[in-house]
């Protein structure tokens, strides 16, 4: 045992003293934290500058502007709504419509909102129960921004007013509108309306507008038929009431099932990670010792067993040691953040925190790193160079995770079909499967099959990838052929 | 006491005869030659005697038991095929070995710096493997299998690739070891250093043992030969297994090459030849050297004087 571990203790010594595991330990952190920060600045949260010419003088343009301002304040109201049903703070106003999450909100619930203050006089009431440490509500910006015309376009004929729009499109100047809506002078009499957009526009945008004006047209046609123009409105306006029955945050299947499967998802992927990195210093090492001629020295000292397990824990050492890392990050980007991220993480650390799950993730990682590690070292032992140990890799790393990539899109999709099935009990990949698939909850007596089927399978790579590392150690200079191989998998101590 | 026995070992690769039917043993303070040539078997022979491979069959006692790496801690060892992390410093590959050999750190690290310092490496103990020239590296491989003072020494062709001081240098710990008591095994096709060291020698050809014993006992293998310039015939002189004539020396006289029948010394055929009157006007003694030997019972394939 002092052999192994004195051979793993190098293993980990001389992995650390590379730069590459300093650089991958310190990538995955500062990623994840420039990621949101990235996605941030990348993300166009600006409103969309919209000219809107009315050269009819009906108050189609004014009725446009007003459909849009009832648009984002429903989009508010929905928001606040969630924000106060996730922190329970109902209580800062229990008959205002935002406490009320049973409904699709109507144009009478939206004058109520702006009658009693809109988004600042709901925040304000927030803001007097809201407890430490949660996040204030950022209500979402608008949309689109009505901005004035140029009066260049403003004044331009219908004939020219394509072109025109395009120049100023064309021209990037600070001010000028991604969007011109143009109401000809003889609307509604000719009800043709001139949509010109800088980019294709946003499908929502052209059914609000096409909803808005022909409910305008049909209250005029039904006025010109002779129905008094209140009751047309009334007609217009007519809408049912659409009750809401939708789980809280974080509760909906889907949702509740992507919030669950955050972590496992994560674990499956960090052993991947972590196996792939470390695996690929464990080969390394492996043909340093073969090139370097030193393991005769070695092993006129220690077993080839011993010079096995200990590479096999220097690896998972190592492997621990980088998600220990990780975590730490995690946790302390938890802390720095405590409520935003802490009630995110609640809910997602749910399915691996009870004991069961604690012992099921560590029991499944180790195998995993185990099973797949002892792959890299059967391939370090047979190979005299690196570039060598290429050839054999690259088939071995694509066989892992391709399949895995397909697993991980089908967890995130909520899929357990016959191909997770599969991966969950090929012994390969169960370990990313069974990891990735405890957010889903995975049966019993699944966990126990691939358990046993798994250590099973370490077992017998133990016994006969151990016969070829044993084999190939002092093969130097000879090919592994596929023959060959297949002998040193059979060979027994010579 | 003997350190090492062999008794009858065989080892086969497939159908390969590598080891055959070898028996040998080496005392303690003994130094042993293992000569042979390219694949004569030396190095499989040691590996199985450091339990790095298995015999066919035969038996192997070390140190009083079986091959185990449990002995590792009394048996030093030098590969033919050399080298040491390129990471790791002089001190720490040092350590790292006498770890391996169950001492203790701190032990072996001063023993390490005490090897290094007499291998005039003490200010490069801390620096890489892969800064030090191949010479130096050797020297470090050395101490790794000196730094547990071994009461077996095995060292697998231990000159190929040293420049004459660091030969010396190895020479002197082969001595070294030897007078504390430890039994050194070397296996060289370098007659010289072999004829110099050793106190036992074994030959090997093809696996199978053609001679063991001291250098003198290997020169009684062959007879002496003689140089003489003589007017007679030296053929028919009793004692002489065979006279070639060779150049003529001038007046009568002829160079003679000159072999003894087994057991008979120079001295008693240069007696009679004085005694019956048969003139001489030289008599040169030729001793068989131990390249004369390996190239008679093994072949000079792969031999360097």
């Amino acid at each position: 045992m002092t052999n192994i571990l004195l051979v793993a203790k190098r293993e980990i010594r001389q992995i650390l003293a590379m730069k590459s595991f300093w650089l991958t330990l310190l990538i995955l952190p500062v990623a994840l934290a420039l990621g949101p920060i990235l996605a941030e600045s990348l993300g166009d949260e600006d409103a969309t500058p919209v000219a809107m010419i009315d050269r009819s003088g009906s108050g189609a343009g004014e009725a446009l502007q007003q459909r849009f301002a009832e648009d984002d304040d429903r989009n508010t109201l929905r928001e606040l709504s969630r924000y106060v049903q996730r922190y329970d703070l109902e209580s800062a106003d229990p008959q205002a419509v935002w406490t009320q999450h049973d409904r699709w909100y109507t144009a009478t619930d939206i004058a109520a909102f702006r009658t009693s203050g809109g988004v600042d006089g709901a925040i304000a009431k927030i803001d007097a129960v809201r407890p430490d440490g949660t996040p204030e509500f950022e209500a979402d910006p608008p949309l689109y921004e009505f901005v004035p015309a140029p009066p260049a376009l403003a004044s331009q004929s219908a004939q020219g007013f394509g072109a025109a729009a395009q120049d100023l499109f064309d021209s990037d100047a600070d001010d000028a509108p991604e969007i011109v809506v143009l109401i000809g002078e003889d609307y509604p009499a000719v009800p043709a309306i001139g949509l010109y957009s800088a980019n294709q526009p946003r499908a929502s945008f052209v059914a609000a507008m096409q909803e808005t004006l022909t409910g305008d047209l049909r209250t005029r046609l039904l006025a010109e038929r002779g129905i008094l123009a209140a009751d047309a409105a009334a007609i217009q306006s007519a809408v049912p009431a659409i009750s809401v029955n939708t789980p809280p945050p974080g509760d909906g299947a889907r949702e509740a099932l992507l919030v669950r499967s955050i972590v496992p998802l994560a674990l499956a992927y960090i052993l991947m990670m972590s196996l792939m990195l470390s695996g690929s210093w464990m080969l390394q090492g492996s043909v340093e010792e073969r090139s370097n001629k030193l393991l005769e020295s070695l092993l006129a000292c220690i077993k080839p067993e011993e010079l096995m397990y200990g590479k096999l824990l220097g690896g998972l050492s190592v492997g621990l040691l980088m998600i220990a890392v990780w975590a730490g990050c995690a946790a302390v980007a938890a802390y720095a953040t405590q409520g935003v991220i802490a009630d995110m993480i609640r809910p997602a650390l749910e399915p691996v925190s009870s004991p069961g799950a604690i012992l099921t993730i560590l029991y499944f990682f180790v195998a995993g790193y185990i099973g797949i590690s002892m792959i890299f070292v059967a391939i370090g032992a047979m190979v005299d160079s690196m570039s060598e140990a290429q050839g054999y890799l690259m088939p071995v790393l694509l066989a892992i995770l391709l399949p895995i990539t397909f697993l991980l899109q089908a967890i995130l999709a909520g899929r357990e079909g016959w191909i997770v099935q599969v991966l969950t009990w090929v012994p390969l990949w169960t370990p990313f499967a069974v990891l990735a698939r405890l957010g889903m909850g995975i049966e019993t007596w699944v966990l126990v099959g691939t358990g046993a089927l798994l250590a099973a399978t370490i077992a017998l790579e133990l016994i006969f990838l151990g016969r070829l590392f044993r084999a190939s150690l002092l093969a130097t200079g000879q090919k592994p052929t596929l023959g060959r191989m297949l002998e040193r998998l059979r060979a027994r101590p010579q | 006491m003997a350190v090492l026995e062999v008794d009858r070992l065989v080892k086969r690769f497939g159908d390969v005869l590598a080891v055959d039917d070898l028996s040998f043993t080496v005392r303690e303070g003994e130094i042993f030659g293992f000569l042979g040539g390219n694949g004569a078997g030396k190095t499989t022979t040691l590996r199985m005697v450091l339990d790095i491979i298995r015999p066919t069959s035969g038996t192997i006692t070390v140190l009083g038991g079986s091959p185990d790496r449990r002995q590792a801690a009394a048996i030093g060892f030098l590969p033919e095929e050399r080298g040491l992390y390129s990471g790791m410093s002089a001190i720490e590959t040092i350590v790292y070995f006498g770890r391996l050999k169950n001492m203790d750190a701190g032990l072996a690290r001063s023993r390490g710096m005490d090897l290094l310092t007499r291998f005039d490496l003490a200010d490069r103990a801390k620096s890489d493997i892969g800064d030090m020239s191949k010479g130096m590296a050797q020297k470090v491989q050395l101490a790794t299998a000196l730094v547990n003072d071994p009461e077996l020494l095995m060292l697998d062709e231990p000159f190929s690739g040293l420049d004459p001081v660091n030969q010396g240098l190895l020479e002197n710990e082969i001595l070294r070891a030897s007078e504390r008591g430890a039994a050194v095994i070397f296996s060289t096709h370098v007659m010289q250093h072999a004829e110099r060291l050793c106190d036992r020698l074994l030959l090997l050809r093809k696996g199978r043992k053609r001679f063991e014993g001291t250098l003198d006992e290997a020169r009684a293998q062959l007879p002496i030969s003689l140089t003489a310039v003589a007017k007679s015939d030296l053929s028919s002189l009793r004692g002489v297994a065979r006279a070639d004539a060779g150049e003529p020396a001038g007046d009568g006289w002829r160079e003679w090459k000159v072999a003894l029948e087994p057991g008979v010394s120079p001295a008693s055929v240069l007696e009679h030849c004085t005694a019956n009157g048969i003139g001489l006007r030289r008599w040169d003694e030729r001793r068989a050297t131990l390249h004369d030997i390996f190239v008679e019972l093994v072949g000079g394939e792969g031999v360097q004087r």
